[in-house]
């Protein structure tokens, strides 16, 4: 191989993008492999967003081949059927997305086009009846499908919620197992070489070299921004949101598979429930309420005791340019910021390893891997934002400046074809290698009230009494199914007395 | 909103408009709408072939068609690859794998090329079983054997008789058929509102599908856009010769100087068909190829409409996109025109709405397909000015990313609304010559002993699987006889 092989990976920054990172290169390269040194410093505090996740993080684990039962343990985490959204039409109204499909295709279209028939026939029904994992999420209960069940048996998919200083400290040491040097300092200053990173010096004046470097470093972009310059897209005007504030709370009395979103005056209130403490935070747009002001809109709306002292978090709605300029690829918050509305920070860092790891360079770095990097991290982003928007502009509040002004948006031309699509015929045509497909684009828009005037043709192809007779074998099959399944506590009880 | 489509006719002649006509009706019988189809003149002679790729199978379970009709009506040869002859070095098969083989994992063009970088001189198309067999004359049985899941063939076809076996499968269906030798449309605005026959009769639908080729009866040809540049041939010639003996299992794409010849075999004769610079090169390469019969030679540009479905007017077929004799292009376009009628079928009559989806997902498709293709003369070393010029010509910047991102680490970028698989692709870059510069360092879990064992068993078992198989002729003859 050429001599220019990289021998030497540095991270930069180590919350949970830094060590996810770690991780996930020390397990796919190996011991023969670069070596990877992780530099981050103590006093520099981590951001650790993404508490909560989307499903495919079980394919990360399976990646790392970590047991699924050590990993909850570890990182004190819950299970996940779906995202509920609560004041997001308007006060007091409340809708599931939950993950998986609803019901199974029937001649070559999706249930949801039967849905819509049976709907516009006057059939009084409820979209929750046809997905196991939101009569799962509304029951409070949570199981794993066994190995070898009938293809037949309604899935129960799921992602985590977890403690994300945790999730870190547990990647550690897994990343440090498979030969993954610390460096504790902090970076005073970079060396560029050509295009790219030469190496860092810490303020105890060592030099880290590398032939590659992941910056890590948060919202500033150590490397890729204020190193490289790679430049901002910002999305404020459709994602106006630019503060958080993040306060922990006490553990809720009982832990719903879920995460909750609530709109509050000037954005939304997540909460994740944990094993041990209650994730809390308001996302909000400084132009529409004060720092103080939602402070105390949010002190006054948790749900439990707050245990710690809130912390106030700054950043601007977009994406880097370029994720991947050089020898040198952001991660996490150093690469773009998008509101945790539908748990894709982790995700977005799952997705982008999984692409470095793919086109990973040997030597020369040939511009071509940063190129199709930068261009799949796009689409990425932006299917994303899209479906974010989607949430925002479907509103009718019309209590406050900051929904007044969300109804009044213009929307990204991608999002309005969707929308149009969506009005008229219940499907927006998501694509296979999108991350949201067609049923997660369906339990956004049919949940903010977005209802089509038509469905596909095909539908119409079914006798009404077949018609009848299917919709209520899928709800039996769901009912079956959850029923069978335990109460998401014990289900994590037994998990935690495993150990 | 004023309701759904309540009739379709199907405007055109040939394949495009038999297989549209007859998958709408079984796939819309359901829900009553009437299906017709207004037949103009054949536009067919009697050496004129379709090539298609394995995934027709699917086209034709849609379809309710028997595969054993294909051997005994149609003249079907069962078809695992297309070979090119004087395009690049050497001359190489692109076979219609279904499996991708891999090391631990790890996609085998990895390890290919870092063993040829090292020095290794077995060529890629050694390692697929489909390329194999086909230079053997052999056809995979629907058994998956060691070396994966084995090959399914694609087909050569007599398009004249395939076409009337289509035809007759409508008659069957009951679709109503009426013939002219030219049609007046009567329109209102963007749309269409009757068709008028010779006869003085008139066909009226909710929905028309111009499936007349490059009459473009319905749609008209305003926004239709030549690909010239990347494909410098103006003419497109047909015409027959002997049948081979023994049959080939794949199709022969021969690269002249100022344009290629393909020879897709027959049972009883040997298809010709290709693209050349003018009438008279046409001639001179029907002739490098053999004594053609029933040569016809015509005015022929590839390229596609900007908008495919216009008002109540979708076009299929070539009246939607002219590609070159090709990789089955045509015949891949065709279903994926089907599957998007199907898929984005409307719901208002009067406002069809689904039309952009429908363009979007055809320019996808086409702007695939016509990649493929153009990647074959850009990779083509051929000094001659033909070729010359038709590398000069600026790739998409979907195929300048591809082609650079193979060149570099043997990775196929692969999207949504694509028409070939990344294994297709990756033969096809490495058959002209590509060596990917690097191999991806997962190969490097891979202990090299393991690996070079590993690539000696995989050609062992792609040989000892290809003795399995019975040769094509053998193949055919059992079809026939209904085995």
């Amino acid at each position: 191989m050429s001599a220019s092989r990289i021998e030497r990976v540095v991270i930069v920054g180590g919350g949970t993008a830094g060590w996810m990172a770690a991780a996930a290169l020390a397990k796919v390269l190996g011991s023969r492999g670069p070596g990877i040194v992780l530099v981050e410093s103590e006093a520099i505090g981590t951001v650790g967003v993404g508490e909560a996740t989307i499903p495919p993080i079980t394919l990360f684990n399976k990646l790392l081949g970590i047991d699924e039962d050590e990993f909850i343990r570890e990182t004190r985490a819950t299970f996940k059927l779906g995202i509920e959204f609560t004041d997001w039409l308007r006060v007091g109204h409340s809708y599931l997305h939950s993950f998986g499909l609803f019901g199974a295709d029937m001649n070559g279209i999706a249930f949801t086009h039967y849905m819509l028939r049976a709907q516009a026939e006057g059939l009084s029904l409820d979209r929750d009846w046809f997905n196991a994992e939101a009569q799962a999420a509304h029951l409070g209960k949570f199981g794993r499908t066994p190995p070898g069940a009938p293809p037949t048996m309604p899935r129960v998919n799921y992602a985590f919620q977890f403690d994300a200083g945790l999730y870190a400290a547990y990647l550690r040491r897994f990343a440090e197992g498979l030969g993954v040097v610390r460096a504790e300092g902090k970076i005073v200053a970079v060396t560029r070489a050509g295009d790219g990173i030469a190496s860092a010096t810490l303020d105890d004046g060592r030099q880290i070299a590398g032939d590659f470097f992941i910056d890590c470093s948060g919202f500033r972009g150590l490397l890729i921004e204020e190193t490289l310059g790679a430049g901002y897209h910002d999305w404020s005007e459709w994602l106006p949101a630019n503060r958080a504030i993040a306060v922990p709370s006490k553990r809720l009395a009982v832990l719903p598979p879920l995460t909750s979103t609530i709109a509050r005056s000037a954005g939304w209130q997540w909460r994740i429930p944990l094993q041990h403490r209650t994730g809390n935070g308001y996302v909000f747009s400084d132009a529409f309420i004060s720092e103080d002001a939602a402070m105390a809109e949010l002190m006054a709306k948790l749900p439990t005791e707050a245990t710690g002292e809130p912390r106030v978090l700054r950043f601007t709605a977009g994406y880097r340019r370029r994720h991947w300029v050089g020898n040198c690829l952001a991660l996490g918050l150093a690469s773009g910021f998008l509101e945790p509305l539908e748990s894709t920070s982790i995700h977005l860092v799952q997705a982008g390893l999984a692409k470095l790891l793919a086109l990973f360079p040997q030597g020369d770095n040939d511009p071509a891997l940063a190129e199709r990097y930068n261009s799949e991290m796009a689409a990425l982003y932006e299917g994303i934002r899209d479906f974010i928007v989607a949430h925002y502009a479907l509103t009718e509040r019309e209590d406050t400046d900051f929904w007044r002004s969300r109804r009044a948006m213009a929307l990204p031309d991608s999002l309005q074809a969707r929308l149009h699509r969506f009005r008229s015929r219940g499907e927006v045509g998501a694509g296979g290698m999108e991350l949201f497909r067609d049923s997660n684009w369906f339990a956004i828009l049919d949940g903010q009230g977005l209802n089509p005037q038509g469905y596909h043709p095909v539908a119409d192809a079914m006798p009404p009494e077949l018609l009848r007779e299917r919709l209520g074998q899928v709800r039996a099959a769901i009912d079956r199914r959850v029923a069978g399944l335990p109460s998401h506590e014990e289900a994590l009880a037994a998990i935690v007395a495993g150990a | 909103m004023s309701g759904g489509v309540r009739s379709v006719a199907v405007v055109g002649r040939d394949t495009a408009a038999w297989v549209i006509a007859l998958g709408l009706r079984r796939a819309l019988s359901g829900i009553g709408v009437k299906v017709s189809v207004v037949e103009l003149p054949s536009a067919l002679g009697p050496a004129d072939m379709h090539a298609t790729l394995p995934s027709l199978a699917n086209l034709h379970g849609v379809l309710g068609l028997q595969e054993e009709a294909l051997f005994v009506r149609c003249g079907a040869v069962p078809s695992l690859g297309q070979q090119f002859a004087g395009w690049s070095a050497a001359p190489f098969v692109l076979g219609y794998d279904v499996s991708r083989p891999a090391i631990n994992d790890v996609d085998f063009v990895q390890f290919w090329s870092l063993a040829r970088r090292q020095g290794m001189r077995v060529a890629f198309e050694d390692f697929s079983l489909a390329a194999a067999a086909a230079k053997q004359g052999r056809i995979a049985t629907a058994r998956p054997g060691k070396a994966g899941q084995a090959p399914q063939p694609g087909y050569h076809l007599s398009a004249p008789a395939y076409a009337a076996l289509l035809r007759q499968g409508c008659v069957a269906m009951g679709i109503e058929i009426r013939t002219s030798a030219t049609i007046a449309a009567e329109r209102d605005g963007e749309r269409v509102t009757a068709v008028a026959l010779d006869d003085g009769g008139r066909v009226e639908a909710d929905l028309f599908i111009d499936a007349s080729g490059s009459e473009r009866a319905l749609i008209g040809h305003d926004g239709f856009e030549p690909w010239s540049d990347a494909f410098p041939a103006t003419h497109l010639f047909t015409g027959a010769l002997p049948p081979l003996d023994p049959l080939p299992a794949h199709a022969r794409i021969v690269a002249a100087p100022d344009g290629w010849g393909g020879l897709f075999p027959l049972q009883g004769m040997t298809a010709v068909a290709g693209h050349a610079a003018g009438e008279e090169a046409a001639h001179r390469i029907a002739a490098s190829l053999g004594p053609v019969r029933n040569l016809t030679v015509r005015r022929f540009t590839p390229g596609m409409l900007r908008r495919s479905w216009i008002g109540n007017v979708a076009a299929v077929g070539e009246a939607a996109v002219a590609l070159e004799r090709l990789d089955a292009g045509e015949s891949q376009l065709l279903q994926v025109a089907l599957s998007n009628l199907v898929a984005l079928w409307p719901v208002d009559r009067d406002d069809m709405q689904e039309a952009r989806d429908y363009d979007r997902a055809m320019a996808s498709h086409a702007g695939n397909i016509r990649d493929f293709q153009q990647a074959h003369y850009r990779l083509c070393d051929r000094p001659e000015p033909f070729w010359q010029a038709a590398r000069a010509a600026a790739p998409s910047l979907d195929l300048a990313a591809r082609l650079a991102l193979f060149g570099a680490r043997g990775i196929v970028s692969h999207r949504d609304d694509e028409s070939y698989e990344p294994q297709l692709w990756a033969a096809m870059m490495i058959g002209h010559g590509v060596i990917p510069a690097e191999s991806a360092p997962a190969v490097d879990r891979t202990p090299p002993e393991e690996a070079i064992g590993k690539i000696q068993q995989l050609l062992h078992v792609i040989a000892e699987e290809v003795r399995a198989m019975p040769g094509v002729s053998d193949v055919i003859a059992a079809k026939r006889a209904g085995r």
